[in-house]
C-alpha cells in the first residue's frame, strides 16, 4: 500500500496561513498578563509561545513550519547581552570623559551645550553598531529555530560583516539624501539572504538594486509636494501648509509602499538550491487598509474604555469627597489594575487585528515554484543560536513576532 | 480506526516526504515503510510538536536527548487522520509534555549567576575604580559644571514647585561668607567654595563636585550656635577638598546608567535623578569620613573654634525620637567620632560669628 510519493502534497505551490483571530488574541492576552505580573521576565517565554503558534500556522506546500526556540535560551541570551552592552557603554563613557566630554544637565555656556550634545549623540551613536549586530543575530536565531519537514533553516555567523555594511550603506543613503536607499535595501537583504540556508541548500538573492527604484516614486512625489508646500508657505501660507500636510502623508504612505513592494520584489528574486523560486505579490493598499482599520477599531474601543474609566474615577473620588472619607482601597486597586490591563489589551488587539492579518496577507500572496527540488535537501547541523536574540531584546527592538 | 493509515513522515535526514503506513500497536506506534522496513515509536516518547488548524490532528516527534534547543529527535510524523490522532491521544498520555533539555536548569542558574556576578563586578569594582580615576583627571571647569548640574538636580528633586531653593538674604549671605572665610583663613583651597543655603526643612548638608557645599535651612535651625554650623561646614569642605563628591557622583551616575540598561531605560534620564538622590542619602566610605573629620578638626582648630560644637550638635539631634536626622543617616557613626574629637581638641576660644551675624544667618531664608 504506502508508496514513496515524493513532494506532491495538495496545493504544493501555495503558502497558506491558518492562524485565527480568537486563539492569537487569547494567547497574546494571557502571555501579556503573565509578562505584566512577572515585571517583564516572562516576555521571552511569551515570544516563544506566540511564535510557536504563528509558525505552526504557516504552511508551505501543505507542510507547517515549526518554531523550536525556547523562552529559556532567550532569557539567558538577554542576560549575556546586557552584560556586554553595560561593559561597552561604560567603555564609551570613559573615552568621552578622557576627552573631557561630560553630560551636563544644566548647560550655561554655549561650549557646555555643545559638549553635552556631543556626549549625548556619541553615547547613542555607540549603540548603533549593536543595533545592526542585533538585527543580523535576530534573523540568524529565528532561522536556526525554524524547521520545515523536520529540516532546519540556518544562517552563517557573519553579524560583524553586516554591521560594517549597514553602517557604510546607511551613511551613503544619508549623504545622498535617500537617493541610494534602494542600494542599501538590496545590499543588506542580499548579504543576509546569501548567507541563509534551508538544510544544506543555500538561498541566493538575484536581481539588481536599481530594480527597486520604481517603488520609491511615491516617496519622491510626497517629498516634492512637501518641499513645494514649504516654499509656498512664505507666499500663500494656508495653501502652503495644506500642501505640506498632503506631502507628508503622501511620503509616509509612499514609504509603506516601498517597504511592502521591495519585500515582494526581493522575494521574487530569491532562489533556493538553484531550482526553487518564489513569487510574492503583496498589495500596498491591503496592508495600509488592515493597519488603518485595526487602528481605528482599537482607538474607538479605547475611547469607550477611557470614558468608562474616567466615570469610575469620578465616582470613586467624588463619593469619597462627599462622604469625607478616603476613597475605598478596593476601587483604587481595581482602577489601577484596569489601567495597566488596558495596555496589555491594546498590545494583544494590535497583534490580532493588525500584525497577524498583515502577516497573513504577505504569506497568502506568496507562492513557491519548483518545490520538487526540496526533496534532495539534507539536514544541517544544530546552531547554538549565540545570544538567542538577546541583543535585540536588550535594545528593545523586537518586531511584531 | 483499523489497519494502517497512510501518513507523511520526514525522517529528519532529508526534506523528502515519505509515506508510511501507521498503526497503533502494543506500547508503540508502528510505522511501515514502503520498502518493508518497520519502525516502532514508543508511546512514552511520543510528543506533539504542533497542533494543526483543525484542532484535532497534529505533528509528532520522539523525545530524545539530541543536544538541540529542545530534546526531540529530528524526524517528524504528520498525523492528518482524525481517527488515528484520537487513537494516539488515548494511547500516549505524555503527548503534550514539555521536556527541558538535560542540564537546562543548571545552565540557567550558571547564566544567571554569571550575569549577576558580572553586573556586581561592574557596579562594585569597575565603576568605583573608574570614578576614582576620572575624578583625579577631570578638568576643573568640567568638575564645576558637573557639580552645578548635580546641585540643580538636587534642587529640582527637593523643590515642591519649580521655585529656586537658594536663600538670598544679604546679611545672612555676608555672615555665611564670613564663616567660610574664617574657617579657611590661612589655607589655599584647591577649589573656590560655592556655599549656598537651601530653603528646606531637612536637617542635612552635602558637598557636590567642584567646590559646591549646600546647607539646608533645617540644619541651621536645628543648630544651637554658629560653631555647630561651622563644624558641619568644615566637615563638608573636607569632602570637597578630597574630591569625594566628584567620585561619588560619577560612581552613582555610572551605576545608575547600568541599572537603567538592565531594567530597560535607554534614555538615561533616570541616571541623573538617581545620582542626585545618592548625593542626599548615600554614605561616603568610612575612610573618607574619617579624613573629612580630621580635616574639619584642623580647620576648626586653626580658626580657634571649638570642635565641641560639632559634637554637641550631633549628641543633641541624634537621640531625638521619631525622625532620624538625615545628616546622621548619611554620615553614620559621626556622633561617636565627634565624641572622641571633643576630648582631643582644646577648649573653644571665640565663637565663629557674632550674635548679630548668627541671627542674620538664621534669617537667610527670610
Amino acid at each position: 500500500m504506502p508508496t514513496d510519493a515524493g513532494s506532491t502534497a495538495p496545493g504544493a505551490s501555495d503558502f497558506t496561513y491558518s492562524g485565527r483571530f480568537g486563539p492569537i488574541l487569547r494567547l497574546a492576552l494571557v502571555t501579556g498578563l503573565i509578562t505584566l505580573l512577572t515585571v517583564g521576565i516572562y516576555r521571552f517565554w511569551a515570544t516563544a509561545r506566540l511564535r510557536r503558534y504563528v509558525w505552526g500556522s504557516v504552511r508551505v506546500g501543505g507542510d507547517a513550519l515549526e518554531y523550536t526556540g525556547t523562552g529559556l535560551e532567550k532569557f539567558v541570551g538577554f542576560l549575556f547581552a546586557v552584560v556586554v552592552l553595560a561593559l561597552w557603554l561604560g567603555a564609551v563613557q570613559i573615552v568621552l570623559f578622557l576627552f573631557g566630554v561630560v553630560i551636563v544637565a544644566d548647560p550655561r555656556t554655549e561650549e557646555e551645550a555643545i559638549t553635552q550634545a556631543l556626549a549625548l549623540s556619541a553615547s547613542s551613536l555607540a549603540v548603533v553598531p549593536f543595533v545592526f549586530f542585533a538585527q543580523y543575530r535576530a534573523r540568524r536565531y529565528k532561522l536556526a529555530r525554524t524547521r520545515l519537514r523536520g529540516i532546519r533553516f540556518g544562517m552563517e555567523p557573519a553579524a560583524w560583516g553586516y554591521v560594517w555594511r549597514a553602517l557604510g550603506h546607511g551613511a551613503l543613503t544619508v549623504v545622498t539624501l535617500g537617493l541610494l536607499l534602494p542600494r542599501q535595501t538590496f545590499a543588506l537583504e542580499a548579504y543576509m539572504t546569501n548567507r541563509s540556508f534551508f538544510g544544506d541548500a543555500r538561498f541566493a538573492q538575484g536581481g539588481r538594486w536599481t530594480g527597486l527604484y520604481r517603488y520609491l516614486r511615491h516617496v519622491g512625489i510626497g517629498v516634492t509636494i512637501l518641499i513645494a508646500g514649504g516654499v509656498l508657505t512664505g507666499v500663500e501660507s494656508d495653501f502652503g501648509l495644506f500642501l505640506v500636510f498632503v506631502g507628508y502623508v503622501w511620503a509616509f504612505l509612499g514609504f509603506v509602499h516601498y517597504t511592502v513592494q521591495s519585500f515582494g520584489w526581493l522575494a521574487r528574486h530569491k532562489t533556493l538550491a538553484g531550482g526553487v523560486g518564489f513569487d510574492a505579490r503583496p498589495s500596498t493598499g491591503r496592508v495600509i487598509w488592515i493597519g488603518f482599520q485595526g487602528g481605528v477599531l482599537i482607538t474607538i474601543l479605547f475611547a469607550v474604555l477611557a470614558v468608562v474609566f474616567i466615570a469610575m474615577i469620578a465616582g470613586t473620588f467624588g463619593g469619597a469627597m462627599q462622604g469625607g472619607g478616603p476613597p475605598p482601597v478596593g476601587a483604587l486597586v481595581a482602577i489601577g489594575v484596569g489601567y495597566v490591563a488596558a495596555f496589555v489589551l491594546a498590545g494583544a488587539l494590535a497583534t490580532a487585528l493588525i500584525s497577524q492579518p498583515i502577516l497573513r496577507h504577505y504569506i497568502e500572496t506568496c507562492t513557491i515554484t519548483g518545490i520538487g527540488a526540496l526533496d534532495g535537501i539534507v539536514q544541517r547541523a544544530h546552531d547554538r543560536g549565540a545570544d538567542a536574540e538577546g541583543f535585540a531584546d536588550a535594545l528593545d527592538m523586537g518586531g511584531a513576532f | 480506526m483499523a489497519g494502517r493509515v497512510p501518513s507523511a513522515l520526514y525522517d529528519g535526514q532529508t526534506a523528502r516526504r515519505h509515506v508510511v503506513g501507521v498503526e497503533v500497536g502494543q506500547g508503540a506506534l508502528v510505522l511501515h515503510h514502503a520498502d518493508g522496513r518497520v519502525e516502532h515509536w514508543p508511546f512514552e516518547r511520543l510528543r506533539r510538536i504542533s497542533a494543526h488548524a483543525d484542532g484535532r490532528t497534529f505533528t509528532l516527534a520522539l523525545h530524545s536527548e539530541t543536544g538541540d534547543e529542545v530534546p526531540r529527535d529530528p524526524a517528524r510524523l504528520v498525523v492528518s487522520d482524525a481517527g488515528l490522532a484520537e487513537a494516539i491521544r488515548r494511547a500516549a498520555p505524555t503527548l503534550g509534555r514539555h521536556d527541558l533539555p538535560r542540564g537546562a536548569i543548571r545552565r540557567v542558574m550558571v547564566g544567571t549567576v554569571a550575569a549577576l556576578g558580572a553586573v556586581a563586578l561592574i557596579l562594585f569594582g569597575i565603576v568605583p575604580m573608574l570614578a576614582a580615576t576620572i575624578a583625579e583627571r577631570m578638568p576643573r571647569e568640567t568638575e564645576i559644571a558637573f557639580g552645578r548640574s548635580v546641585v540643580a538636580q538636587v534642587e529640582g528633586f527637593l523643590a515642591e514647585d519649580d521655585a529656586p531653593l537658594a536663600c538670598e538674604g544679604a546679611a545672612g549671605r555676608a555672615a555665611l561668607d564670613r564663616m567660610a572665610a574664617r574657617l579657611t583663613a590661612g589655607r589655599t583651597l584647591d577649589y573656590d567654595l560655592r556655599i549656598a543655603v537651601f530653603d528646606h526643612p531637612m536637617v542635612n548638608a552635602f558637598a557636590a563636585p567642584g567646590g559646591h557645599v549646600i546647607l539646608m535651612r533645617g540644619l541651621i535651625e536645628a543648630a544651637q550656635g554658629p560653631d555647630e554650623v561651622a563644624g558641619v561646614l568644615a566637615h563638608e569642605i573636607g569632602h570637597v577638598e578630597a574630591r569625594d563628591p566628584t567620585r561619588l557622583a560619577l560612581r552613582s551616575a555610572g551605576s545608575a546608567g547600568i541599572l537603567s540598561l538592565l531594567i530597560g531605560d535607554m534614555l538615561g534620564g533616570a541616571a541623573v535623578a538617581v545620582a542626585a538622590e545618592y548625593m542626599l542619602t548615600a554614605a561616603y566610605s568610612r575612610e573618607a569620613e574619617a579624613a573629612a573629620d580630621a580635616y574639619a578638626l584642623a580647620l576648626l582648630a586653626e580658626a580657634g573654634v571649638g570642635a565641641g560644637g560639632l559634637a554637641d550638635f550631633f549628641a543633641r539631634v541624634a537621640p531625638k525620637a521619631g525622625r532620624m536626622p538625615e545628616y546622621l543617616a548619611s554620615h553614620p557613626g559621626i556622633a561617636g567620632r565627634a565624641d572622641r574629637t571633643r576630648a582631643a581638641v582644646a577648649a573653644p576660644t571665640a565663637p565663629i560669628l557674632s550674635e548679630t551675624e548668627w541671627s542674620a544667618l538664621r534669617e537667610i531664608c527670610g
